[in-house]
């Protein structure tokens, strides 16, 4: 087998901090196995493992590019605990309630982080829906523009406006139903 | 204008605002609530898209990375065929290594210690030990520290290389003692603890019995006048009190019991089982009864087994001495014929006695 890179958790931190998605690959295939065997043993699907073990793992990278991770076990511990939390949490609202859960790793009591994951959570899935109902061209309109950082020269060009402006004018107005869209049904909570 | 401001606010909030402005722009935000409150939304709107973006794109490269995850375990079992078997002795090899070999010794330990159970048992019926004694180690070792003492003095005699008990038959001096212990001999030497020393040779030497009758040829032995004991030729009674005196270290020693069995070592009409210790050194020895008859030459015992040792019966030397005038064409033997131990006490019997109990010493 081949040896890796990144042989510390240490290693693995700092490699997602500089956004090194090999990194990232690495601490994913290590510790799915776990998680999977862990999904698997408690009436969970290999679909839902694969979902649980992806939110665990956002968690902790977001937590990471917060600077916010106070990482107090090893790496495999606090994944665990998460997708554990995370896992007890879908089952209850399945209504399974799992009578007893039947663990292969200690795990640790991760009621802070959670809650800051479950309003990311809950904006992130309200964001989503307000971009679906925002529909196109608005969308990659306001993408190209805040997310993938495109000057407006590029984008009237590519979507057809006839100068900047009326590209401006076109962006404005679509952030506009974006926030009316949003801000009716989000209302921050931190 | 709206669509200006609103510009403005997202230039503020980018931080690409030029420092004079932006103070302006702070002053007015304090003043203007409304407008405070449109650029936190829009931050809040701003930044919930971004992360949303960041989000999107993260999850995609997750389940990129699961996606081809799946790919590498699914084509790795196809590239080595025996893999699930192979995968699985990797894994698990050391310690089913461990497993093997704890099974393996405890199997062959078990056999082990139920044969070291069983031995003794067979032992006790089948070792039977003669008791000469091998003297070469002590000895060499005891004249290798006389050499060293006085180094260059003359070299000192040659030690004996076995050493039994012998005691007198006859005044003219035919000694009896077991054929083990003569087995091999090149030259007899005898003493008792008077400090008489004879050399004798061997005239008769009967294995089946283990006996063997020596005479004493040194000129200048005179007889040893009569015999104090006389030969028991009946058998004796079992839980009869015997002793018997004899050369298991370089002193004479007495040794008492009591008479266990009528038969010997696994059954042997020809012997008596007697609960005497008994070390190497005492074959040969005489085998006496309270009234100070002869009853048995002591020839063995069982190994393992402390007190049952074993003597022949007198019976038998008598048989034999009887029969020596035709096999060994020797003169007729005269007996002892009067006791003269009957009544005394023990320490009375054996100042008598020792006299006619030799150390035999073997030379080869």
């Amino acid at each position: 087998m081949k040896k890796s890179l990144y042989e510390t958790d240490e290693a693995i931190i700092e490699g997602i901090r500089v956004d090194d998605d090999k990194a990232l690959a690495y601490l994913y295939k290590l510790y799915y196995p776990m998680i999977s065997h862990f999904i698997l043993n408690n009436s969970g699907t290999d679909d839902e493992a694969k979902d649980i073990y992806q939110e665990g793992v956002i968690v902790f990278y977001e937590k990471i590019k917060d600077n916010s991770l106070e990482l107090s076990c090893q790496i495999k511990t606090y994944l665990y605990s998460v997708c554990r939390r995370l896992w007890l949490k879908r089952l209850a609202e399945k209504g399974r309630y799992a009578s007893r859960i039947d663990d292969s790793e200690s795990y640790l009591m991760l009621e802070d982080d959670l809650t800051q994951h479950e309003e990311n959570e809950r904006q992130f899935g309200l964001m989503g829906e307000a971009l679906e109902q925002l529909g196109e061209p608005c969308r990659a309109l306001l993408e190209d523009y805040y997310l993938r950082t495109q000057n407006m020269q590029v984008i009237t060009e590519k979507f057809g406006y006839t100068n900047t402006d009326t590209a401006k004018n076109q962006k404005y107005k679509c952030l506009q139903r974006l926030k009316k869209i949003f801000f009716s049904t989000y209302k921050p909570q931190i | 204008m709206e669509f200006t401001m609103y510009e403005q606010i997202e230039r503020y909030l980018s931080g690409a605002m030029p420092p004079e402005e932006r103070i302006a722009f702070e002053a007015l935000l304090l003043t203007d609530p409304r407008l405070a409150v449109r650029v936190q939304e829009h931050k809040q709107l701003l930044d919930a898209l971004q992360k949303h973006g960041q989000r999107t794109a993260l999850k995609n490269k997750l389940s990129a990375i699961h996606t081809n995850m799946e790919v590498e375990t699914e084509t790795a079992p196809v590239s080595g065929a025996p893999s699930p078997f192979l995968a699985f002795w990797k894994r698990h090899s050391q310690t089913m290594a461990v497993a093997a070999s704890v099974s393996l010794l405890s199997v062959f330990g078990t056999l082990w210690s139920v044969q070291q159970l069983k031995t003794p048992v067979q032992q006790q019926t089948a070792r039977y030990i003669e008791l000469r004694r091998e003297v070469e180690k002590i000895k060499k070792a005891h004249t290798a520290l006389l050499n060293n003492i006085n180094e260059g003095a003359k070299p000192v005699p040659r030690a004996a290389r076995f050493i039994g008990t012998g005691f007198a038959i006859s005044a003219d001096g035919y000694i009896v003692t077991s054929s083990h212990v003569i087995e091999g001999a090149d030259s007899l030497i005898i003493e008792n603890k008077a400090g008489l020393k004879y050399k004798v040779s061997q005239v008769y030497s009967d294995q089946n019995h283990d006996l063997a009758i020596l005479k004493i040829e040194d000129p200048a032995f005179e007889g040893f006048g009569k015999l104090p004991y006389t030969f028991k030729t009946t058998e004796s009674d079992l839980g009869e009190k015997v002793f018997t005196l004899g050369y298991p270290r370089e002193d004479i020693v007495f040794g008492e019991g009591s008479l266990s069995s009528s038969t010997g070592f696994e059954g042997d009409s020809t012997a008596y089982q007697i609960s005497i210790p008994l070390n190497p050194g005492n074959s040969g020895g005489p085998l006496l009864d309270d009234k100070g008859n002869l009853i048995g030459v002591i020839s063995g015992k069982q190994a393992g087994q402390e007190g049952a040792a074993f003597a022949v019966k007198s019976d038998y030397l008598l048989h034999m001495i009887s029969e020596l005038p035709e096999k060994a064409a020797l003169s007729p033997i005269t007996l002892p014929k009067s006791n003269m131990l009957t009544g005394n006490s023990r320490t009375q019997q054996l100042k008598k006695l020792k006299e006619y109990v030799f150390i035999v010493k073997v030379y080869n």
